[in-house]
């Protein structure tokens, strides 16, 4: 399949330089499947198989785009694509800046990431695992709610200027099983990412719903008074804010358009905790990752935060092309972030919750529905979600309702940063919407910040 | 084509499926055209077509889709052993509520194709626009158009063979500032449904957009200059620019019957809303009247027929505070029903839409509609406020995972003190528990207030789906509110 796509590529560029068009092409092959559970049952079970190819025509500093559902066999189609986006460049208005066509110096081929196995489980594959998480679990009561979801995922590209393409192939997979009350209302997760299929751990999960559940049963849930609190934040609350960070942090161009809390002042200057370190890196092959972006330029280990200290904005091309600065090698579909790992030798909840304290803490493992209230201060606003505990500073804990936090990513990860776990972990961020895109990043497994606060607390569930 | 997909549904019925239908969408394009500072950043069109297969066999679901019609027994058959997969877990077996076979068309209002009008057209609008948005104090103005036009043939096992042609046009201008402490401010406007619009290119009107763009960069001059939001509690007027997301996000969301039902429970949230609630949960005071009219005309949220072939309809969710009805489809009625062991439901609200033909049918919203009230025009609501803000334009929101509680960030606020509007300020923002905010509705505009709010993007749903749909407003006031954190 591989040689075919590129030969049909390779077809497209000869057709567009023949028709005398400056063209880009970006194909994109989708094989995804997801089964879905809700209520203790398989509420849906989908696979869709779909090639995506994207053309962009340019003209002197006017560009037009035309992008097509076809099939891999459908030449004609395509070339007609091709033909409709050299047409609507003629009509494009110039922009005030010269958009690079890159030169491809190199044919760069990868499909070091895609585990056959893995894309192509299937649904009794699925369903096993799940049976066999939840085994002992699931009662009349507590229902199972979830999702898996994997599948293969191809990017291929090439334009009229260079003679050569870029080939990026990976295998992917999201899961995330929910143990809900039917009746009380609260509900815990656990999570897995997974790029290979030895990756997947049922009873590793198995091991974190365990442990949640028997608190959540034996716990009576509480109002948490308001005020300031210390907490321990979870995986995908960390990896949700670093995401919110990658949008109006350190990417040049929002910040070049007014929304980001950093400035270009602060380069070279302490903004975060000096505990605060990171990266993005493409040699993580959890991170589904590009080693080389869509414009060829290789990627390696790009530092973004050094103990704290504001390394440098990341330029996309397109930006860069604008603002008329350097890119950085991040005109890629995602970044491979890596927030480095502490000291705190805590590698699982037990451990946490067993941990020797002086106070209390808030364990907070999910942000729902995280929102920038003022992005040129960096406030955002989540409530807390899935399995939140407060560790009492006696050593018992309970369960509080959820709570509200609306807070800076600068305090957040300033100098109330006390520690982060040694012990890290690939989170999946992957979105469904539109093409399969799979994105994780690799955070500590457990973040502890002190003095935050919490502004809203709920009554009941 | 249609003869194929015919045979195909009989040859799975034959096979032991219970119900089969197929959305076959000959084409869906989309053209979308955004200009920020003067450059064309984004000029983009595109096509699609392709069939999407559901299937329903031992009491579960099968889907299977693809851009590829060459080969459909095996695309339908597909869908038919992800059925006989799902049927291995099954706690509920689904059942379909009750539907006539409907042999209809369909056809969204519109005079002008937009897909005809020539690209320098829609180009000049745009930068029209931004000429008309590049005044002092603006630092970035943006200016964008996208229209979608799609055919959808429905067809099903039941006999019903239904065709949709909907064309779908959306407009926005926002401009955006820094105030003196460098913090950012943005205004926005989008088009809506003004008087009897219909929805194709006719529906962007230059006059309007002029008189629109001037208003939004005059307020984002007073917002620039503007003090800070007061950290207290007041009576908070909500104007359509927000209210549409107040009513979206906290009676829209959690009364879709998939989530009260706890299919969204991985991923968007459940619903405080239980199956007791109905006709019983003082959800709003008496002055909230609230329905799922997807019968208004000439907005996203009217579609003629939804994904399951069920018509549709103007169904009440709110009468006079009181929740009587849900967003629903086919599936979720009947099982509502027999898990309440009471009829809630007497039949699907035809609420059951797919974002293409690669995404299966779930609850949507439609047009979520507060009806006017008798309390006046905005002038008259403000009179009555003896200590308030009136609060527009969205800029954040968040919402519990129950649909429990919220925080909004608003893009402008005017304080009202004694009935007098008085100073404008910025970084507003405002917070509450949903059922005692709606029971605090304390005054409800009348038709001189009521607008239709377009909705171009709410998502939902694993694989996510992008929906459009429609919500029509008045100004409303809300008593003893939190404000400014």
């Amino acid at each position: 399949v591989k040689d075919k796509i590129l030969e049909t590529l390779t077809s497209l560029r000869t057709y567009s330089r023949e028709k005398g068009y400056l063209a880009s092409l970006l194909y994109h092959e989708e094989d995804s499947s997801l089964m879905r559970f809700a209520n203790s049952a398989v509420s849906l079970n989908t696979r869709e198989h779909l090639f995506r190819l994207s053309i962009t025509a340019y003209a002197d500093r006017k560009r037009a785009t035309f992008d097509l559902v076809t099939r891999l066999d459908n030449l004609d189609e395509m070339k007609a694509g091709i033909d409709i986006a050299a047409e609507m460049v003629q009509h494009s208005q110039p922009l005030t800046y010269q958009p690079t066509v890159p030169l491809l110096g190199d044919t760069f081929v990868d499909d070091s990431s895609c585990d056959d196995t893995l894309a192509k489980l299937g649904g009794q594959d699925k369903l096993h695992f799940f049976n066999s998480m939840v085994h002992d679990l699931e009662t009349s009561d507590l229902r199972l709610s979830g999702i898996f979801s994997s599948g293969a995922n191809t990017v291929a590209l090439t334009n009229t200027r260079s003679d050569h393409a870029l080939y990026f192939q990976t295998s992917d997979a999201q899961i995330t099983v929910v143990l809900a009350h039917a009746n009380l209302k609260w509900e815990v997760i656990a999570e897995q990412s997974a790029q290979q299929v030895s990756d997947l751990d049922s009873q590793d999960l198995r091991r974190q719903l365990a442990f949640l559940v028997e608190r959540y049963q034996d716990e009576p849930a509480q109002q948490l008074p308001l005020g300031r609190y210390s907490i321990v934040f979870g995986p995908a609350a960390t990896a949700e804010m670093l995401s919110v960070l990658d949008w109006i942090g350190f990417d040049g161009g929002l910040m070049k358009r007014g929304y980001s809390f950093l400035t270009e002042d602060q380069v070279g200057q302490r903004v975060f905790s000096d505990r605060f370190t990171l990266i993005d890196d493409p040699s993580r092959p959890e991170t589904f990752p590009f080693r080389v972006d869509l414009t060829g330029i290789p990627r390696q280990a790009y530092s973004i935060f050094q103990d704290g200290i504001f390394q440098g904005f990341v330029w996309q091309q397109d930006d860069a092309d604008e603002f008329g600065k350097q890119p950085t090698g991040h005109t890629v579909p995602h970044k491979s972030l890596v927030l480095q790992g502490g000291h705190e030798e805590i590698a699982s909840l037990d451990e946490l919750a067993g941990l020797p304290r002086n106070e209390d803490i808030l364990y907070i493992p999910f942000l729902h529905y995280m929102n920038i209230v003022n992005p040129s201060r960096g406030i955002i606003t989540a409530s807390s979600r899935f399995g939140a505990l407060l560790l009492k500073k006696d050593g018992s804990l309970f369960v509080p309702y959820n709570v509200r936090l609306t807070q800076s990513l600068l305090d957040i990860f300033g100098d109330r940063v006390e520690w982060l776990s040694r012990e890290t972990i690939a989170y999946n961020t992957s979105q469904s919407y539109g093409a399969r895109n799979p994105t994780a990043l690799i955070v500590p497994k457990f973040v502890k910040v002190n003095d935050l606060e919490i502004s809203h607390s709920n009554p009941s569930y | 084509m249609l003869e194929l997909i015919r045979h195909e549904i009989d040859r799975l019925r034959a096979r032991g499926a219970t119900y089969v239908d197929a959305r076959w969408v000959p084409f869906e394009q989309t053209n979308a055209l955004l200009m920020w500072n003067g450059n064309l950043k984004t000029n983009t069109a595109a096509r699609e077509s392709g069939i999407g297969i559901r299937v329903l066999h031992k009491g579960a679901w099968g889907f299977s889709a693809s851009s590829d019609l060459n080969s459909l027994p095996a695309l339908f058959d597909s869908a038919f052993d992800q059925a006989q997969t799902a049927s291995e877990r099954l706690i509920f077996p689904v059942r379909l509520a009750d539907k006539e076979a409907i042999q209809a068309t369909f056809e969204s209002p519109c005079q002008v194709n937009p897909f005809e009008v020539p690209l320098s057209d829609k180009v000049t609008f745009l930068r029209q626009m931004d000429e008309l948005l590049n005044q002092a104090g603006v630092l970035q103005r943006v200016a964008d158009l996208t229209f979608i036009r799609k055919k959808i043939l429905f067809f099903d096992s039941e006999g019903s063979q239904i065709e949709k042609l909907i064309t779908e046009a959306f407009a926005s201008l926002q401009v955006s500032g820094q105030d003196a402490q460098g913090v950012t401010q943005e205004r926005k406007f989008s088009l809506g449904r003004n008087g009897a619009h219909t929805r194709g290119w006719e529906s962007i009107d230059s006059h309007l957009f002029t008189q629109h763009a001037d208003r939004i960069v005059t307020e984002l001059n007073q917002v620039l200059v503007a003090g800070e939001c007061p950290k207290e509690d007041r009576s908070v007027i909500l104007l359509p620019g927000i209210m549409y997301l107040q009513t979206h996000e906290t009676i829209g969301h959690p009364l879709e019957l998939d989530r009260i039902l706890g299919y969204e429970l991985a991923y968007a949230g459940g619903s405080f809303v239980t199956l007791d609630d109905f006709g019983t949960l003082q959800y709003g005071s008496q002055k909230l009247t609230v329905r799922a009219d997807a019968t208004l005309p000439n907005t996203p949220g009217s579609f003629g027929y939804d994904d399951d072939g069920v018509p549709c309809q103007n169904t009440v969710l709110i009468e006079k505070g009181i929740l009587v009805g849900a967003i629903t489809g086919r599936q979720m009625v009947e099982e509502a029903n027999a898990r309440a062991g009471r009829k809630i439901f007497a039949g699907s609200g035809g609420c059951s839409r797919a974002t293409s033909f690669y995404r299966v049918p779930i609850e949507r919203m439609t047009n979520i509609n507060v009806d006017p009230g008798d309390d006046g025009s905005l002038e008259d609501i403000v009179a009555q406020t003896e200590k308030g803000i009136i609060l527009d334009g969205d800029r954040s929101w968040s919402i519990g995972s129950n649909r429990e509680q919220f925080h909004f960030a608003t893009e402008i606020g005017w304080l009202v003190e004694d009935g007098r509007v008085t100073d404008v300020v910025k970084n507003a923002t405002y917070k509450s528990d949903t059922l005692p905010f709606w029971n605090s509705l304390s005054a409800v505009g009348d038709a001189s207030t009521w607008e239709v709010a377009y909705v171009p993007n709410c998502g939902k749903g694993q694989p996510n789906q992008i929906m459009q749909l429609g919500h029509g407003i008045p100004v409303c006031r809300f008593d003893k509110v939190r404000i400014g954190e």
